[in-house]
């Protein structure tokens, strides 16, 4: 069920550095630089780094030649060339990147999976097909298939405790409150109402209207994030489960204007890239069962 | 078929694989172990997430403030600006962004940054510190953002910038816009 080749997991690097690589490239870093840094609030692991230190990165030229490393190592990743060294600079560049834009505002969590999925790529072998390296590499590596199907495996378990973790912490600090008909339409109202959100639906305002059927769709969402880690294990429904994910980010992105584009990408991680590739029973460059 | 994968970990003498097979628990144990952690404390620790987002729900009953950020140009007209489209490194993080500069929220941190400390200094502490006290240079900064995309001549530049704040009391769902605070930047 879970991908097992080399070719599978040099896929999902792609996607991974891929999905931060087209992120970047499309953002701004000299307009971040332009921010004041004396409204900037070091978060978790940031706050070891000096104020010196931010205060040289915390520039449009600074955070301009930030963007073009980053621009590089992610580049240089999902096209697999240097692959050990560029997933372990994409890992640290990403890692500071994140954590600088979370501390200027909250910690939201978009990217964090994307992050864990490149902090996982960084220490296994996801050069070893298709890439640059495995090109340009005379011999082919001779690895047993787990060394590359349990990358792949933890990935997909950690995308599985995103959703399953959340259900979890809802019923524990809320309980059978959090099925309360004002809680989404309160909620999305209050996202709805300003203009420092980055779309401008306006659906929340039809939610009171509907209320009282919203606790069921609020305990379908539930149910759903508590049943997600099937995902990873049982084929049947796996499709079920990530339409229904799709669905619901989309929602939150009409109904809340929050809207959680990395994480949806990362869903591709649960395609059996062996089976689209190679016939049932044949496995890339005759790895070691 | 992924039992089968998994155990044939144990299977093989080969050193090279025994190598990997620490090497995987070390990686699994250093990303699960701190999310754990984080789960079981609900507490969001950078790079370690606890995926507390929107835990508690909606409450109609308590009000809440909003901001809106606002132009006014050469030409007279006050237009809405979303400031996703002058800092969009900031997609999905500006409304606490802003928040945080409202509340000071940069002047209460264990280790402040020098101009900070000494803008507490100058006012006699954090608590003598008026609401949003960096609002007017984040507001200048958007505002240099704004106009850098137009020509000089332009009537579209902005002469003014400015962040009002609403609240919605709450209780229904009505009366939204209830005007609080403004903050203002010439440019």
């Amino acid at each position: 069920m879970v991908p097992s080749s080399a070719f599978a997991l040099g896929i999902v690097r792609a996607i991974v550095s891929g999905t931060f690589l087209v992120s970047v490239a499309v953002t701004s870093f000299s307009a971040l630089g332009s921010l004041p840094i004396t409204i900037l609030r070091p978060t978790g692991a940031m706050k070891l780094l000096p104020w010196s230190f931010y205060d040289r990165l915390l520039t449009p030229g600074g955070m301009t030649l930030l963007k073009w490393a980053m621009v590089l190592s992610l580049l240089l990743s999902a096209i697999g060339f240097l692959t050990s060294i560029s997933t372990k600079t994409s890992l640290l560049f990403v890692v500071l990147y994140q954590g600088l834009v979370r501390s200027f505002g909250h910690f939201n969590h978009d990217e964090m999976i994307a992050v864990y999925c490149l902090a996982v790529l960084a220490f296994t072998p996801c050069g070893d097909a298709f890439s640059i390296d495995a090109r340009l590499r005379q011999a082919k590596r001779d690895r047993p298939l787990w060394a590359y199907a349990y990358p792949i495996l933890l990935m997909q378990l950690l995308m599985a405790w995103v959703y399953f973790s959340s259900a979890l912490i809802k019923l524990r600090v809320a309980g059978l409150d959090y099925l309360s008909a004002d809680n989404l339409p309160a909620l999305s109202i209050l996202h709805s109402l300003d203009n420092l959100h980055d779309t401008h639906f306006r659906l929340a305002f039809w939610l009171p209207q509907v209320r009282s059927y919203l606790p069921v769709v609020v305990g379908l969402v539930l149910v759903w994030e508590l049943l997600f880690p099937l995902a990873v294990f049982w084929k049947r429904i796996r499709w079920w489960i990530l339409g229904f994910g799709v669905l619901f980010h989309l929602s939150t992105l009409f109904f809340m204007n929050i809207f959680f584009p990395h994480q949806l990408a990362l869903y591709l991680i649960f395609i059996n890239w062996d089976g689209m590739v190679h016939p049932p029973g044949r496995y890339a460059n005759g790895q070691r069962r | 078929m992924i039992a089968s994968k998994l155990t044939n970990f144990s299977a093989s003498g080969d050193p090279r694989d025994r190598r990997l097979i620490l090497k995987y628990a070390i990686l699994t144990a250093a990303i699960v172990l701190p999310l754990v952690w984080a789960f079981l404390s609900v507490r969001n620790v950078y790079p370690f997430a606890a995926w507390n987002l929107m835990m508690t729900g909606g409450d109609l009953e308590r009000g809440h403030t909003y901001c809106i950020l606002r132009g006014e140009t050469v030409a007279g007209e006050t237009i809405d600006i979303p400031p996703i489209g002058l800092t969009n490194a900031m997609y999905s993080r500006t409304w606490t962004l802003v928040n945080a500069t409202i509340n000071n929220q940069s002047f209460k941190l264990e280790s402040i940054h020098p101009a900070n400390a000494e803008l507490i200094q100058h006012a006699g502490g954090v608590e003598k510190l008026p609401a949003g006290a960096r609002i007017p240079d984040l507001l200048e900064t958007w505002g240099r953002l704004y106009n850098s995309r137009w020509p000089d001549s332009s009537p579209q530049r902005l002469k003014g910038i400015r962040l009002d704040r609403y609240r919605w009391e709450g209780g229904s769902y009505s009366n939204y816009q209830n005007f609080v605070e403004s903050w203002r930047k010439e440019l």
